[in-house]
């Protein structure tokens, strides 16, 4: 790569030859706590580098200083609006690990929380997005409807996000018992939403000359690229953990997963928008089919070790798939943690993605990622 | 879709939000409803009840001085310290009627209670989890603001002090078409 940007370890705004580079970020409104330098041409991007790492924490280093159990709310704090999707492969290496597994109505309980975060994550990411297609009232409707469904987890959970909720040997405390009622509530309510959504927003013509044909990956790109999650499904290819190596009760619930061939902004988002759709129906089925009995094992919260060993697990968090792969050496707290998370395999796809478009195509194909740069740094 | 019928169709959708009641909850005049006493653990069952993670409350009659909250949360947040406070030294109305005649606190030999710096707490609840006695909850209080970071900890007799009243509530409600506070 011979770039301007690259030759200069921090430039704000440079010109070489017809080249202008500029960052866009870390402390853009546009980006997150993210750097992306793009290198310009008059208005047309030809390079773009990402720069990760504003944000890191060291957050796998900080996993070897906690035990087991004090790990959850640490590691949950990496991706606020989806604090039980991402935790939920730990708890599932822990627990392999250990060699417990959790009862039955536990693994229903993680499903339910885990799916209402993926609805919170996904409202989230509309609302930020709508916004930076210039579309404010996209911004206001889902940050006001998603106001149902923290209200959920925290009827669940206690709390609007980071829970805690999930832990090693099962769940915290059982669902309320005005729970099925809410949720039914809400969910009728939010489906005829849905096709508001449709009409202001995804067959809007405005918002489909932002979004279509822009940024544009194709299915083999995505697959040689390592793209997961919405993005790859938004390509065309229809992959998700949930349903290749499904894991917890997941084969025993009815979902579809959407896909859409097209692979550009418009497909990434609609993929997204009818995710909101079958998490709901997995809650709906989830309760229903929840057996009753226990949901916790009465694992002791502070003293619990792990014999010696190494355990990964994998599941599809709201973002593509997460992976933990936790080492043990027969102490309480773990050797190692390996945390490889959605955001930062698809942060490759940024470069591929931005390069030949417009300066203005910039936000919606940043956000069309649904990139979180905290989760990429840790 | 033609551009025009698109547009109008959008701008109809939008429209019709206006006749609708409003999601803004107005919140220093109402506050919302919580459900529930709060986040609440039996230690027998070993089970959690459901609940909201406010600020905890202690109570003194069940409290040991174990230490186990403390040990809890030490590389969570690392707020709760064990301090030794005395009978003599709690006012009265704090202290509960079955234990006001008695000297000292039979349960507590060495008077040894949690002070929890809020400043730092992040409401994960697992001292709750940890409480072996049932002497530590969480309430629905969140509003917890202080002018110095001092203010932000609590002093075992604080923590012992009930929630107190909000004042104006409204629930959270679903209907057909809107969803509103009120």
């Amino acid at each position: 790569m011979t770039s301007v940007a690259r030759s200069l370890p921090f430039p704000t705004e440079v010109i070489v030859g017809d080249k202008l580079s500029i960052s866009i970020g870390p402390q853009h409104p546009g980006s997150g706590h993210f750097r992306i330098i793009v290198v310009l041409e008059g208005d047309i991007v030809s390079e773009a580098i990402p720069d990760p790492g504003y944000v890191h924490r060291g957050a796998e280093k900080m996993c070897e200083f906690r035990n087991f159990v004090q790990n959850v709310p640490m590691l949950e704090r990496t991706t606020l609006p989806d604090a039980n999707g991402i935790i939920f492969p730990y708890i599932l290496a822990v627990e392999e690990l250990m060699g417990i597994q959790a009862p039955p109505r536990a693994q229903y309980l993680r499903i339910i929380s885990a799916e209402l975060n993926r609805i919170v994550s996904h409202l989230y990411w509309l609302g930020i997005y709508g916004v930076f297609l210039g579309h404010s009232t996209m911004f206001l409707w889902p940050m006001g409807d998603r106001e149902l469904f923290m209200d959920l987890i925290q009827t669940v959970g206690g709390t609007r996000v980071t829970p805690s909720y999930i832990i090693p040997g099962g769940a915290r405390n059982d669902l309320p018992d005005n729970f099925k009622d809410k949720a039914l509530k809400a969910f009728g309510y939010f489906e005829r939403r849905l096709k508001e959504y449709d009409r202001i927003f995804f067959s809007n013509p405005l918002v489909l000359k932002r979004s279509q044909g822009v940024g544009v990956l194709k299915r083999s790109e995505a697959i040689a690229l390592g793209i997961t999650g919405p993005n790859l499904r938004g390509s065309g290819l229809k992959s998700d953990t949930r349903k290749d190596e499904p894991y917890s009760m997941y084969e025993t619930l009815d979902f579809d997963i959407p896909s859409y061939p097209d692979g550009d902004c418009w497909a990434r988002g609609m993929v997204r928008f009818h995710e909101l759709y079958w998490s709901m129906q997995i809650i709906k089925q989830a309760v229903e089919k929840m057996p009753s009995g226990p949901f916790r094992s009465r694992l002791p919260l502070l003293t619990a070790r792990a014999p010696a060993g190494e355990a990964v697990a994998r599941t599809e968090a709201a973002r593509g798939c997460m992976s933990y792969y936790v080492v043990s050496d027969g102490t309480s707290k773990p050797y190692r943690v390996r945390v490889s998370v959605p955001s930062f395999r698809n942060m490759i796809g940024i470069p591929y993605l931005l390069k030949g478009g417009h300066l203005a195509d910039v936000p919606a194909i940043y956000w069309s990622l649904d990139y979180w740069p905290v989760e990429a740094d840790k | 879709m033609s551009l025009v019928r698109g547009v109008f169709v959008a701008f109809v959708t939008a429209l019709r939000q206006l006749f609708r009641r409003r999601m803004t909850l107005r919140y220093p005049e109402e506050k919302l409803e919580i459900e529930g006493e709060g986040f609440q653990y039996d230690a027998k069952k070993a089970i959690g009840i459901p609940g909201y993670k406010g600020r905890h409350i202690l109570f003194l009659d069940k409290c040991t001085g174990c230490q186990l909250c403390s040990i809890a949360c030490e590389n969570i947040a690392d707020c709760i310290e064990m301090v030794t406070v005395e009978k003599k030294d709690f006012p009265a109305w704090v202290v509960p009627k079955q234990l006001a005649a008695a000297a000292t606190f039979p349960q507590n030999k060495k008077s040894l209670w949690p002070q929890i710096d809020f400043g730092s707490c992040v409401f994960c609840g697992f001292c709750v989890d940890a409480c072996p006695f049932d002497a530590l909850y969480m309430t629905n209080e969140y509003e917890l603001t202080s002018y110095t970071k001092e203010g932000l900890i609590f002093t075992p007799t604080q923590l012992a002090i009930p929630p107190k009243e909000v004042g104006k509530t409204v629930k959270f409600q679903v209907e057909e078409m809107e969803a509103y506070h009120g």
